[in-house]
């Protein structure tokens, strides 16, 4: 269980996730050409790009929730699709998926809902899956809010009680998807603390994929952009804030309009308005 | 034309892969491990698709079996053979109306609300968070469901039954007269326990596997959104209806119609 | 806790509910009688024509019921049906072997079913035996066909 403290932490420089090539397409619509990612163990690597990139996808790809056309995602050296289905569950263990909904067992109360891997992947006796769910809930800071069901919860809630139970087990990779998307900028700034104080305190892996720019960069030890099913840049916060590239710098500095347009393609505007005949 | 066929070509196959894509997720749901905690969630299911559905089915027995000593004593009364009221109502509720109208109200009640259940879950991510958590959503949220519903209708198909004779008696030996002592006597004279009651049971069983299949699947394979949901929860009504009522057909000629 | 501790009696009351259900259907509808099916022993019987006599008709001796039958099929050797009977055990041993069988109809329209008479042979028929004395189905329409002629005859 202490396993994951930086003081035993395997101390090998390898990356804990790689990713070799990865295409995948939905339909006819290619989401990923030949992406290459490193994700370094104990940092926070943020995932960014304008919406409708496949972000969300990505992190199913890495969860191996979806198989890939190409292309390899090893973690830790096993190629995830390469495994069994029982394997790819024992591997899924050592991580934990905060989703954009929270996705909470809307038929259990929050103290359950933490409990709840520690029951179905541990034999620890009740006493000890509530030390260990009282723990977990006291560093979301919502132990008080321990018999509430997931519906009185309100988002931000609902989101650190999914963060609770996303480390119950003490994983060494958290994946975090939209962690702050809806969010007030209170609880925003307390789910920025706590996946920083999570990284640092328990040295986890933590894979955030994001468009909010200011929190993001504030915490992320390195920085992926990708656009058009591609990586388009990658560095640390800093590098990123001088690229050159005006895609880049679009997107980070939040520019409305440049390379990446404004407007949807259509026809020439003023052909369009004086066109006859035409009913919309 | 060339069109046409192509289309029709296509949704076939679409058709034949949704059949196979069910078959699958039967086996593997099916096959889940019983556990001390399975056991409980089996059980959380059975009070949510049988003890809740107990009201409706049990209203509904009550009123057909009042309704069918009705009709069949003003029928049998001009032969002067109102002596056979107990005999009709019985043999027409256990071959015929308990399955069938258990079954269809069971799909209503129960079916309708798993898929919207399950379709929910999906799309909250439920499942998906489940499955990262490394739980198999079949083993853990399907399987419960999927046994609480083989068990729960056939129960509910004797419950429906039970009432309906007894509304029948109500209505005929009670209300219109007929000889209490005939009434029960030509019934017991004229039921099989093992060709009347037996196969009714068969076809109940019947009709659970494939409703509760029906809308477990439903619920599963939908499109998470809130329209996917609305439609996939029709969807169980009408195809949990349709094929109950052509299985009916199936099994009560084999059954009872002589096709050996 | 509690709220699990009431769905549980919920579900136990349930089921115990269909279970008895099924007993009341049995004992009640169906008039299924719990005792063992108790000792039976097997007769045969020939007849000339069967009419509409179905397997699981009843047996009855004086009107009463004492055995059903089994199984019908076509005996190659001497063309005509063969019946098996199934009588209940303490008969074996009682029925004497010129005993009848005769196939006869409840009602003008009823069911089919085998009557049973006993002769006054000492000897009697036990397990396997045959029943010689048999009377054939009446068909209606071989009756009305010999009333025609006996009145185009006479």
């Amino acid at each position: 269980m202490f396993d994951n403290f930086p003081g035993n932490l395997p101390m090998s420089d390898s990356p804990l996730v790689v990713v070799k090539d990865l295409h995948f397409s939905r339909g006819d619509m290619p989401i990923f050409r030949g992406v290459d990612m490193q994700i370094p163990r104990g940092k926070i690597t943020a995932v960014m790009g304008p919406s409708g990139t496949g972000k969300t996808t990505l992190l199913k790809l890495i969860g191996g929730q979806l198989v890939p056309d190409a292309g390899q995602v090893l973690i830790d050296g096993h190629d995830v699709h390469a495994l069994s289905r029982k394997a790819l569950f024992v591997l899924r263990r050592r991580m934990g998926m905060l989703f954009q909904s929270g996705a909470l067992f809307s038929d259990l109360d929050v103290y359950e809902n933490v409990a709840f891997p520690l029951r179905v992947h541990t034999d620890l006796p009740d006493a000890m899956i509530r030390d260990v769910a009282l723990m977990k809930l006291e560093a979301v800071g919502l132990r008080g809010a321990r018999a509430m069901m997931p519906a009185e919860l309100s988002g931000g809630m609902a989101r650190r009680v999914a963060l609770a139970r996303a480390i119950a087990l003490d994983p060494e990779l958290v994946l975090y998807d939209e962690p702050f998307v809806g969010q007030d900028p209170i609880s925003m700034g307390v789910l920025v603390q706590l996946i920083k104080r999570l990284n640092e305190a328990l040295g986890l892996t933590a894979i955030v994929v994001s468009h909010d720019i200011k929190e993001t960069l504030s915490i992320a030890d390195y920085v992926y952009v990708i656009a058009d099913g591609e990586v388009m840049a990658h560095g640390t916060p800093a590098s990123l804030d001088v690229d050159d590239d005006p895609r880049v710098s679009q997107f980070v500095h939040g520019e409305p309009d440049g390379p990446v347009p404004f407007h949807y393609p259509a026809v020439d505007f003023v052909t369009d308005i004086l066109a006859t005949g035409a009913q919309r | 034309m060339m069109v046409l066929l192509q289309r029709f070509g296509r949704r076939g196959c679409e058709g034949l892969e949704t059949l196979g894509r069910a078959g699958i997720f039967l086996i593997q749901a099916s096959f889940g491990v019983p556990s001390p905690e399975g056991w409980r969630l089996w059980l959380r299911q059975m009070h949510f698709v049988g003890v809740l559905s107990l009201a409706i089915v049990m209203v509904s027995g009550l009123f057909i079996g009042m309704v069918l000593a009705l009709q069949g004593y003003t029928i049998l009364v001009d032969f002067g053979a109102e002596q056979a009221l107990g005999q009709m109502v019985a043999l027409s509720l256990l071959r015929e109306l308990s399955p069938v109208v258990a079954a269809l109200l069971f799909a209503g009640r129960a079916g309708s609300a798993l898929t919207a259940e399950i379709g929910l879950m999906k799309a909250t991510e439920q499942l998906t968070s489940m499955e990262m958590i490394g739980v198999d959503p079949l083993r853990r949220v399907v399987a419960p469901r999927l046994w609480a519903g083989f068990v729960a209708l056939p129960l509910l198909t004797v419950g429906f039954s039970v009432v309906g004779i007894g509304g029948g008696y109500l209505v005929g030996v009670e209300w219109l007269g007929v000889f209490d002592g005939s009434f029960w006597g030509n019934m017991q004279a004229s039921v099989d326990f093992w060709s009347d009651i037996g196969n009714g049971m068969v076809k109940s069983l019947v009709f659970a596997l494939v409703v509760t299949w029906i809308a477990v699947f439903q619920g599963y394979d939908l499109i998470p959104t809130s329209e996917g949901i609305s439609r996939a929860t029709t969807r169980t009504v009408v195809y949990s209806s349709l094929v109950v009522l052509g299985l009916d057909f199936v099994l009560t000629a084999v059954m009872f119609g002589g096709l050996s | 806790m509690k709220r699990s501790k009431t769905m549980e009696l919920g579900v136990g009351i349930f089921m115990l509910a269909g279970i008895l259900g099924l007993v009341f259907l049995g004992v009640r509808v169906s008039g299924l009688t719990f005792s063992a099916p108790g000792e039976t022993f097997r007769l045969e019987a020939n007849f000339a024509n069967v009419g509409s006599l179905k397997p699981r008709a009843r047996v009855t001796m004086a009107g009463v019921t004492v055995g059903r039958v089994t199984d019908i099929d076509l005996d190659t050797e001497w063309y005509d049906a063969r019946v098996v009977l199934e009588l209940d055990g303490e008969l074996e041993g009682q029925l004497s072997r010129d005993t009848t069988a005769a196939i006869l109809t409840a009602g003008l329209l009823g069911e089919q079913y085998i009557g049973l008479s006993v002769g006054g042979d000492p000897e009697t028929l036990s397990d396997g035996d045959a029943i010689r004395d048999t009377q054939s189905a009446v068909v209606l329409e071989e009756l009305i066909q010999q009333f025609v002629s006996n009145m185009a005859t006479n």
